[in-house]
């Protein structure tokens, strides 16, 4: 069985390899530098999806996949997968299967343009760079995959480099990525240092409390920054509507994903997650991550931004997820903490795929319209109809609204919420009960948002030219979408299927199995605590619904057997007809939770009207409102202010420009290793 | 008895009765207006002929207004499923518990705001727009006040806190309970969208946040969301009543059908009681500016989290 599991596994980074390869060697030929590197992608990503489902379905924990031994002392690249690598591998195949197929019609547009087989070269070797990171066993692989899945993706950022804004979207990404890495590599020089290994396996329960607490910290900034938290996240805005569409799925729906992997794997693996104080550290986080990424969700009208925002309200909801898991596990509540880390997973994988949906959606809206502005649009479901019966289905599913997939991770989390305040030593309790509140507010925050979204862009009047001009997308990208929204129905209806193998992951992390709760016909859910028992049955809600459906429609129908029905325009105040002007537009429909949470938004407003006739008949009115980007203003110019500022005097100071100077520094530095070297070993 | 029977029954007394209580409330409006006012049955009379009459359909309006509709109110029957009538009522209960009634109204809402955006009226949008600030802003305190009450009942299923407040005694009368009654209070007035929150007597367009949505609809499509309104309205107060006011234990008959019977004459006298509550809250007070809504809001997150620091630090 393992031989097989390592066989696929080694298949997978094989193919993802040759379609780099194959992408390079057709780059000529844009059709073919297309068509031939994503079909080879697509067979690699089912071939990992087989290989991580077999291995979740099988006894094996840590399967040892191999190892490269330079002659250079340290670096050797080991690799294994153990099952929570293998659920990762599983996210991550399930998302590159999907974009891979609609990648195929997405990348038409940039033929003539672009060099197709470039992208496709950058995109499979990042995606073997995630690969890498989630399969490495030491830390040299890790941090080597880890660096070159930072720097490809911030290639793929910059592909439409000379578009405006998108090498800044770049640098600040570039900038804040290199900070996750050196975060990181404190953090691994710790590690080595009080255990002398190298290994990811290994633990640090004898070493001291302060390093454990560094530690931390460090992982804490470092997967942070990746994952987008807040005050971390402001990559985040920048990268999603600068990258192409695809990219921006798979950033989203897994490249965050991989920092929380990280997470799991040193804090929970690693130091063990024994103090309450970072649980506790990681609710807050998680709370105001939560809450301020949904609420700049909603004033947000650019739709990639949108959902860059949205991401970062979902990572917050993850990490109350890993806070609530973290603080039950110091706590020795081994249970809460199963029941807890499932939820965070299962979140994690609806996310992943949810957005992963949405963001071609937006692909595809863009690869018809060429905008990302809602304001240009409108009116798009009678267009794209089925593009806009995905991303109906994707915005119902990340509101959490039932039947869908994002709905059922939402219960478990807030069942883990509320078991943990039924257990919890009393001052956690407050907390908690803010953290729900935060989560309800976040979620209508949501459910606002893509009522905007869907509303504003699929419904209604188009708004410009191009919104009344969009065609249906090319089929390969329909397929693409349609198997995540099927996917995220499908784990909507039937989540114990998932949950099943989430347990087997869950068991490796917390040593506690949610197995005995899981009871009944295959497709109920009960709580883990069995005096109480709450359960959700997705499937049933979802029949008797189809149920109630079909009879309310027939009784209606025979009570209104004779009722006609007659198309007319709009109700329009007895004006000269509607215009897409009158309707609401997206800035109109956030506006009233705008005014209301004025003090968080400090919007600025632009208000110009040139004068005409009379003041009652202006030649034309502008008017613009921006949201005050607040971290940026208040946190990183006086930081980036004051460090260039530092090196500029600096300069001044010790780089003049004289080369005697220099011998002299040179001189120096030879004398202090010298005496180093002479004192010290 | 059996999960169909039950079933049947709660649906059956919920369409029936959802109307009346709208009537009841216009009654005593009108009453303390000093007219005669409509009929108690007056929306059973207009549901009717809504049925029967023509609709006029936007020609802008996509799939979605004409699905809208169904899904509202098969919706709000869903929940009327998962929250029992009375406690000889035994749900389908391994279906769902508080926290999927709580997302079933939000499909609904959902699918409402949508449509409001639809036809590309500029009514629409303004409704759509308000209903979804005042829901973000009323859920928190919601789910605080329900949290707090399944706490202590140790289960988040709405019959499990039934049962909890049945052994409690009169509930009502418990610190605890009393706060989160008032939250959850607020929190109907908001959702059923009734003065102070909104008025909906008037069409004017300060006040347009649920008819505005509506504004569209006619015939069967519009009986459909009247009635699919009046039902979500009695579901709130429902679970206002058998959460806080539980009168079963009063009762001691051995016949269960009779137990029934007399326990769901209770929980009709309950029903009329809050009704006469909201009408008298909608005669006493004013409608509020629509940014004064958080305030109230505001009011109703305190209570509840108020309820919540009474469980922690008494624990019941």
């Amino acid at each position: 069985m393992s031989s097989t599991i390592s066989g696929l596994t080694f298949l997978m980074l094989a193919l993802y390899g040759l379609a780099a390869v194959a992408a390079l060697v057709f780059y000529r030929h844009p059709k073919l530098a297309n068509v031939i590197p994503n079909i080879i992608t697509i067979v690699a990503a089912f071939t990992g999806t087989t290989a991580s489902i077999i291995h979740l379905l099988s006894d094996a924990n840590r399967i040892y996949l191999g190892n490269l031994i330079t002659s250079v002392p340290y670096l050797s690249f080991e690799l294994s997968m153990d099952r929570l690598s293998a659920f990762f591998i599983l996210v991550l195949s399930i998302l590159t299967l999907a974009v891979s197929i609609y990648s195929i019609g997405y990348l038409t547009h940039y033929y003539q343009r672009r060099n197709v087989g470039l992208f496709n070269f950058l995109v499979n070797l990042f995606i073997l760079a995630m690969a890498g990171v989630l399969l490495s066993e030491n830390m040299i692989a890790f941090l080597l995959s880890w660096e070159l899945m930072s720097l490809l993706s911030y290639f793929l950022v910059i592909y439409e480099a000379e578009e405006a804004g998108n090498q800044r979207a770049g640098l600040i990404y570039l900038i804040m990525t290199h900070l996750a890495g050196a975060f990181l590599f404190i953090a691994m020089g710790l590690i080595y240092k009080s255990c002398g290994s190298l290994a990811l396996s290994s633990t640090l329960a004898g070493a001291p409390v302060w390093v454990k607490n560094l530690l931390f910290c460090c992982f804490l900034i470092a997967f942070g920054t990746k994952a987008g938290i807040i005050p971390l996240h402001i990559w985040l805005p920048y990268a999603h509507p600068a990258a192409p569409s695809n990219v921006s799925a798979y950033m989203s729906g897994i490249m965050l994903k991989i920092a929380i992997y990280g997470f799991i794997r040193f804090v929970f693996g690693m130091l063990g997650a024994e103090f309450q104080w970072w649980g506790t550290a990681l609710l807050i986080i998680g709370l105001f991550t939560t809450i301020l990424g949904a609420a700049y969700t909603l004033v947000e009208h650019n739709i990639k931004r949108l959902l860059a925002y949205c991401s970062i309200e979902n990572i917050g909801i993850i990490l109350i997820g890993l806070g609530v898991a973290c603080l039950a596990f110091s706590t020795g509540q081994l249970l809460i903490s199963a029941l807890a880390l499932t939820a965070t997973l299962f979140h994690l994988l609806n996310h992943t795929v949810v957005k992963g949906l949405l963001f071609m959606g937006a692909g595809a809206v863009l690869h018809t319209t060429h905008t990302k502005d809602m304001e240009n649009l409108g009116g798009l479901l009678k267009r794209m109809p089925i593009t806009g019966v995905f991303m109906l289905m994707g915005s119902l599913a990340i509101s959490a609204i039932p039947p869908f997939n994002g709905f059922v991770s939402e219960w478990l989390t807030l069942q883990a919420l509320f078991v943990y305040i039924a257990n919890a030593t009393s001052g956690i309790k407050v907390l908690l009960i803010m953290t729900l509140a935060a989560l309800a507010m976040a979620g209508s925050f949501a459910a606002a948002s893509f009522v905007k979204f869907f509303g504003i862009s699929f419904l209604g009047l188009p708004r410009s030219e191009n919104a009344a001009k969009a065609k249906e997308v090319p089929q390969t990208m329909l397929w693409g979408m349609g198997l995540l929204a099927g996917l995220s129905l499908l784990l909507g209806i039937l989540p114990l299927v998932m949950v099943r193998l989430l347990d087997q992951v869950v068991v490796g992390v917390t040593g506690a199995t949610l197995s005995s709760s899981l009871r009944g016909s295959s497709f109920m859910m009960y709580y883990p605590v069995t005096v109480m028992k709450n359960s959700l049955t997705p499937s049933t809600v979802l029949i008797i619904g189809i149920i109630l459906v079909i009879t309310v429609w027939l009784i209606v129908r025979i009570l209104s057997w004779h009722g006609k029905e007659r198309e007319y325009g709009t109700w329009d105040c007895g004006f000269n007809g509607l215009n897409a002007r009158m309707q609401y537009s997206a800035t109109g429909f956030s506006k009233p939770l705008r005014i209301i949470f004025r003090a968080l938004y400090r919007p600025n407003r632009e208000f110009e009207v040139e004068p005409g006739v009379s003041v009652y008949f202006p030649k034309s009115v502008h008017y613009d409102t921006t949201t005050e980007p607040v971290f940026e203003k208040y946190l990183y110019l006086p930081i980036s202010g004051a460090l260039t500022g530092f090196a500029r005097k600096f300069r001044m100071i010790v780089q003049t420009g004289s080369i005697h100077r220099y011998l002299i520094y040179i001189l120096v530095t030879i004398l202090l290793l010298l005496l180093y070297f002479r004192c010290f070993s | 008895m059996g999960y169909l029977m039950a079933g049947i029954i709660q649906l059956a007394v919920i369409i029936v009765l959802a109307p009346l209580v709208n009537g009841i409330i216009k009654k005593i409006k009108a009453l303390s207006q000093k007219r005669k006012g409509a009929p108690l049955l007056q929306l059973y009379y207009d549901l009717y002929k809504l049925m029967k009459k023509d609709m006029v359909i936007s020609e802008t309006a996509s799939w979605i207004f004409r699905v809208t509709p169904y899904i509202v109110m098969s919706s709000v029957l869903l929940a009327a499923l998962l929250i029992p009538l009375s406690i000889q009522l035994q749900p389908i209960r391994f279906m769902g518990d508080v926290i999927l009634v709580v997302y079933l109204l939000a499909l609904g809402r959902f699918f409402m705001a949508l449509t409001g955006l639809d036809t590309a009226s500029t009514f629409g949008g303004m409704g759509s727009s308000r209903e979804m600030m005042i829901s973000s802003l009323i859920e928190p305190s919601l789910l605080v006040a329900v949290f707090t009450v399944g706490l202590l009942a140790g289960s988040t299923s709405v019959y499990d806190m039934m049962q909890n407040s049945t052994l409690t005694g009169l509930a009502i009368f418990q610190p605890v309970y009393i706060l989160t009654f008032l939250a959850l209070f607020i929190v109907l007035i908001a959702e059923t969208a009734r003065i102070p929150v909104d008025d909906p007597a008037t069409h004017l367009e300060l006040t347009m946040v649920h008819e505005a949505m509506l504004l569209e609809y006619s015939g069967r499509y519009l009986a459909l969301m009247e009635l699919s309104a009046a039902i979500k309205q009695l579901l709130l107060i429902t679970i206002l009543v058998n959460l806080f006011i539980p009168l079963d234990e009063f009762f001691h008959i051995v016949n269960p059908i009779m137990m029934l019977g007399v326990s769901l004459l209770g929980y009709l006298v309950k029903v009329v009681a809050i009704a006469v509550l909201i009408a008298i809250v909608e005669i006493k007070t004013v409608k509020l500016r629509l940014f004064s809504v958080p305030n109230l809001a505001a009011l109703s997150f305190i209570l509840a989290l108020l309820g919540f620091f009474q469980y922690w630090i008494i624990g019941r």
